[in-house]
C-alpha cells in the first residue's frame, strides 16, 4: 500500500524553478531514498513535504487520499517526522530541552512536567542505543555527533496523538561516525519492518544503495528515474543524476600559456582543510570542485586566513596574510560566495560599492574620498563587466540578482588584481549574466590574472577551467586535466568512485 | 505621498511645531535671543549627538557618554581644586574621555563583548569613579577659575546684527563641522558606513574593522568629555551627575536623524536637527510653562510617532 504519494509538485521562487515535475511513492514497510545534484530539487521537496513551503502545483497523497500540509504542525500530526541536514537547536537548553523543541513540553497542572520531560527524552536517547548522552545535558556541551543524535532522538519521541509513519531524513550521517550510523540504520530497519516508510536522502551513494529498497532520482528538478536498488549501480545513479545534457558552447576552454606559478601552496591545513596543496599559473583559470563539506567551501578563506598552516607563495615570494584587508593589499581580489550577507553593501550605491577595497589607493592626500574619481572608476568597471544599472548613482538593492553579482566583480577587478579567488561565482544568476561574467574571466586570464574558481556547478567548472582541484573530505582527491574530461568522470571523482 | 512622508514627515513635523509656538508665543519664541538662547542650551548635546553619530554609522550604541561627561567635568574641577590651570585640567578631562572610550572600544572590537553590554557596564563604572573622586558633592566656588565660568557666559559679537554668538554654540558648530568632515569625506568616514551596512561584506571587502570601532568609541568618548567640560563651564561647577541627561537625548535625536535620512542611515546633519528638534520642542514648551513631567511625555512620544512612521513607510516601500 502506498503511504505517501506525491505527484507532478511544482514549485518556483521568484524566476528561479526548483521543482518541475516531482514525483514519488512511498509504500509501508520501504525505505525509499533520493537522489540528485545539488540544486536538483530535493531540499525543496522536503520543505514541501514538512509544511514549510507550499507548493505551486501538484499534488500530495496520504494513504490514498488528498493531503494539504499547511504548516509543519500539521506535517507532524499527519504523522510525518524530519531530520534535516542542518543542525537547528538551542545551545542553552538542555538535549532534552531541544528533542522536545517545537512540539510542546510535557505538562501536568498547566507546567511544565520536567520529571515526564527527562524520563521521555532519556527513553528517546536509549532507543537509539545512545546511553553517553544525558538527557540534561546542555547542547552546547555536545560534539556536532552528539548533537546530531539528539536531534534524530526527537524524531523519535513517541507521539500518542500523531503516531509517526514517515520518516524524512536528509543526510542523517554526515556528522556520525560509522559506528553511530550503522546504529540507525538498525533502528530504521526496525521502523520500517513495523510498517513506517522511510524516505531517504543522501549524497553517498554506498550508504543509499545499502539502507534503500528503491531510488528515485531527481534532475532539474524532475523525477528522472526509479529504481530498484538491488539492480541499480553507482555509475548508473551518477549518470542519471548527471543527465547527458550537451553543455553549452560558450567556446573552448583555453589553457594558460604560461609555465609561470603565481600562488602556490603547500600543506595547507586548518578549519577542516588538511594538507592541501596546488599551483596556480598566470593567467590559469583553476577549479575546485567537491560535494558537500569536501572543504572547497572553506578553501578561500584558509588561503587568506592566519588560522592556518602550511606555506603559500605569491610570485615565488611566501606570503604571510592576516585576513581579507592583506589579501586585497597584497593583489588578491575576493568575490565571496553569498552576495547579500557576504559582497554588497544593499543600502549604498554601486560607486561605493566598487571603492570599497581600493580606498587606500583611490584618495585624496590618502585621507579624502575622491568621489570624483570614484564615479569615474565605477562606470568605468561596470561598462567592463557589462554591468545594466541608471548609474553608478544607482542603489544596489534596486539591481537584479545578475547585476548584483556584476558589482562584486566590478569591484574585484577594479584593483587589477594579481589573483582573483571566487567562490560560486554565477549562483543564483541569470544564464545571460552567467555568460557575461565568463567572458570576463577569460579575459583577465588572458591578461595574466590566476583565477581560482570554487562552484559546486560542475558545468560550470568544466566551461572555464583547464585543471580541476577535485577535494573530497578536506583533502585534495586529484588534479586532473579538464580536457576530454565527462562530467560524469568528475562527479564520480568528487564520489571517490574513480581515481584522477 | 507615502514616500514624500517618510523622507519629509519629521522635518514638516519640526516646520509644524515651530509655527505652533510661534503662533502660541508670538513675542518672544521668534527672536534672534531666544533662537540663540536655544542653540546654546543645546551645545552640549549637539556635540555628543555629533560622536554618537560616528558609533551609530557603524551600528553599534555608547551609552556610557552621560557619565564620561560628568566625569570630565569632575576631573578638570579637581584640577582647578588643587591649583591647576585651564590649560591643564581642559586637556586632562578630554584625556580621560578619550580613554574611557577606547576602554570602551578595546573590549568591543577586541575582546568582542556586545556594545551594549560594554558601555552599560562602562556607565555605572564612570559614574561610580565620578562620586567617588568629588565624595559626592558638587565642586564648585572660587577654586574654579572665572576664565573658565566665564567662557560658557562668553561669545562673539556679530556687530552688523547686533547679536552675540555663544562660544557654546561656537564650540557645537566647530565639532559639528569635524564630525561632518569625517563621516562624510574621508575615507575612515566611508568605511565606517561600510560596517554599519554589512559588516561581514565590508571585513571581506577588505575594511579593518577593529582599529576602527576602536577609534570610533574613542571619538565618543572623545565628545562626551567636551560636553562635560561645557556643561562645568556653564554652571561654574561640576556634579557627579550633571552630565546623566545626555545619553539617552543623544541616542533619541540620531533616531529622530534617522527618520529623515536616505536608506534612515545615521547622518550628522540630521542628527543636528534631531538635536534641534528636542531643544526647539524643551524651549517652547518651558515658555508655554508646561509642567516638565509632561514635556517629558510630550518628547518621549514624538520621537516613537516620527521613528515608527518611518519605519512603516520603509517597509510598505520594500
Amino acid at each position: 500500500m502506498s503511504l505517501l504519494s506525491v505527484s507532478h509538485l511544482r514549485k518556483s521562487f521568484g524566476g528561479a524553478v526548483a521543482l518541475r515535475d516531482a514525483s514519488l511513492e512511498l509504500r509501508a514497510g520501504e525505505t525509499l531514498a533520493l537522489i540528485g545534484e545539488n540544486g536538483a530539487g530535493k531540499s525543496t521537496l522536503i520543505k514541501i513535504l514538512a509544511g514549510v513551503v507550499a507548493p505551486d502545483g501538484g499534488s500530495i497523497q496520504l494513504d490514498g487520499e488528498p493531503a494539504t500540509l499547511r504548516d509543519p504542525g500539521e506535517a507532524h500530526r499527519r504523522g510525518f517526522r524530519f531530520i534535516h541536514q542542518e543542525l537547528n537547536f538551542v545551545p542553552s537548553l538542555s538535549a532534552a530541552e531541544n528533542i522536545f523543541m517545537g512540539r510542546g513540553y510535557p505538562r501536568r497542572f498547566g507546567l511544565v512536567d520536567w520529571g515526564a520531560l527527562h524520563a521521555r527524552a532519556s527513553s528517546a536517547l536509549r532507543a537509539l542505543d545512545v546511553n553517553h548522552i544525558g538527557a540534561r545535558t546542555s547542547m552546547a556541551r555536545l560534539s556536532i555527533g552528539d548533537r546530531m543524535l539528539v536531534k534524530i532522538a526527537a524524531a523519535f519521541v513517541e507521539d500518542a496523538d500523531a503516531p509517526a509513519r514517515i520518516f524524512v531524513m536528509d543526510e542523517p550521517t554526515a556528522a556520525l561516525t560509522g559506528e553511530e550510523s550503522a546504529r540507525l540504520f538498525r533502528i530504521l530497519d526496525s521502523l520500517r519492518r513495523r510498517g513506517c516508510g522511510i524516505l531517504y536522502v543522501s549524497h553517498r551513494l554506498d550508504e543509499v544503495l545499502a539502507v534503500a529498497d528503491r531510488i528515485s532520482v531527481l534532475r532539474d528538478g524532475e523525477t528522472r528515474a526509479t529504481l530498484t536498488a538491488n539492480e541499480a549501480s553507482k555509475t548508473e545513479l551518477i549518470e542519471l543524476m548527471m543527465g547527458h545534457s550537451a553543455a553549452e558552447a560558450v567556446g573552448p576552454v583555453i589553457a594558460p600559456e604560461s609555465e609561470r606559478v603565481v600562488l602556490s601552496a603547500q600543506g595547507l591545513s586548518g578549519e577542516g582543510l588538511r594538507d592541501v596543496s596546488f599551483e596556480l599559473r598566470e593567467g590559469e583559470i583553476l577549479g575546485f570542485a567537491g560535494l558537500a563539506n569536501a572543504g572547497t567551501e572553506r578553501l578561500t578563506n584558509v588561503l587568506i586566513s592566519n588560522a592556518r598552516t602550511g606555506r603559500v607563495t605569491l610570485d615565488g615570494a611566501s606570503l604571510k596574510l592576516f585576513g581579507p584587508a592583506d589579501a586585497w593589499k597584497r593583489g588578491f581580489a575576493i568575490v565571496p560566495r553569498e552576495r547579500r550577507a557576504q559582497g554588497l553593501l544593499m543600502a549604498h550605491d554601486i560607486a561605493n560599492n566598487v571603492a570599497l577595497p581600493h580606498l587606500d589607493r583611490v584618495n585624496r592626500l590618502r585621507l579624502f574620498v575622491d568621489r570624483g574619481a570614484e564615479r569615474a572608476r565605477a562606470a568605468e568597471m561596470g561598462r567592463r563587466v557589462r554591468l545594466r544599472s541608471t548609474g553608478t548613482l544607482q542603489k544596489v538593492r534596486k539591481l537584479s540578482g545578475g547585476n548584483q553579482q556584476k558589482v562584486v566583480f566590478a569591484r574585484a577587478v577594479a584593483g587589477t588584481p594579481r589573483v582573483l579567488l571566487l567562490d560560486e561565482p554565477t549562483r543564483g544568476v541569470d544564464v545571460v549574466a552567467k555568460f557575461d561574467i565568463y567572458a570576463l574571466l577569460r579575459d583577465l586570464a588572458a591578461h595574466g590574472t590566476g583565477v581560482i574558481v570554487v562552484s559546486s556547478d560542475h558545468e560550470e567548472i568544466l566551461q572555464l577551467c583547464s585543471r580541476v582541484v577535485v577535494m573530497r573530505e578536506g583533502r585534495v582527491a586529484a588534479v586532473v586535466s579538464t580536457e576530454a574530461l565527462a562530467p560524469r568522470r568528475l562527479l564520480a571523482l568528487c564520489y571517490g568512485e574513480a581515481t584522477g | 505621498m507615502p514616500l514624500l512622508l517618510r523622507r519629509y514627515g519629521t522635518a514638516i513635523g519640526f516646520v509644524a511645531v515651530i509655527v505652533v509656538f510661534w503662533l502660541r508665543l508670538p513675542e518672544t519664541f521668534l527672536t534672534s535671543r531666544n533662537l540663540l538662547n536655544i542653540t546654546q542650551q543645546m551645545s552640549m548635546l549637539a556635540v555628543v549627538s555629533s560622536t554618537m553619530t560616528v558609533v551609530m554609522a557603524m551600528g553599534d550604541f555608547d551609552l556610557s557618554v552621560g557619565s564620561i561627561a560628568s566625569l570630565a567635568g569632575i576631573v578638570a574641577a579637581l584640577v582647578f581644586v588643587w591649583g591647576g590651570s585651564p590649560w591643564i585640567a581642559v586637556p586632562a578631562a578630554l584625556a580621560i574621555g578619550l580613554a574611557g572610550g577606547l576602554l570602551n572600544g578595546f573590549l568591543v572590537a577586541y575582546v568582542g563583548i556586545l556594545p551594549f553590554i560594554v558601555t552599560l557596564g562602562t556607565l555605572t563604572i564612570f559614574s561610580g569613579l565620578a562620586f567617588c573622586l568629588s565624595g559626592g558633592k558638587t565642586i564648585f566656588g572660587s577654586a574654579i577659575p572665572s576664565s573658565f565660568g566665564g567662557f560658557a557666559r562668553g561669545g562673539l559679537p556679530l556687530g552688523p546684527f547686533e547679536i552675540t554668538i555663544p562660544n557654546l554654540t561656537l564650540v557645537a558648530v566647530g565639532v559639528l563641522l569635524v564630525v561632518w568632515v569625517f563621516l562624510e569625506q574621508t575615507v575612515y568616514g566611508r568605511r565606517l558606513y561600510a560596517i554599519g551596512g554589512n559588516a561581514e561584506a565590508a571585513r571581506l571587502a577588505g575594511v579593518r574593522i577593529r582599529p576602527l570601532r576602536l577609534a570610533a568609541f574613542g571619538l565618543s568618548g572623545l565628545g562626551a568629555a567636551s560636553a562635560g567640560l561645557m556643561l562645568a563651564s556653564r554652571v561654574a561647577s561640576a556634579n557627579p551627575t550633571q552630565g546623566a541627561g545626555l545619553m539617552l537625548d543623544a541616542i533619541a535625536s540620531v533616531f529622530l536623524g534617522t527618520t529623515m535620512s536616505d536608506e534612515g542611515q545615521p547622518r550628522v546633519i540630521f542628527s543636528l536637527l534631531g538635536v534641534l528638534m528636542l531643544g526647539v520642542l524643551g524651549n517652547g514648551l518651558t515658555q508655554m510653562n508646561v509642567d516638565s513631567y509632561v514635556r517629558e511625555m510630550i518628547t518621549g512620544s514624538i520621537i516613537i510617532v516620527a521613528v515608527a512612521a518611518s519605519s512603516l513607510g520603509r517597509a510598505r516601500e520594500a
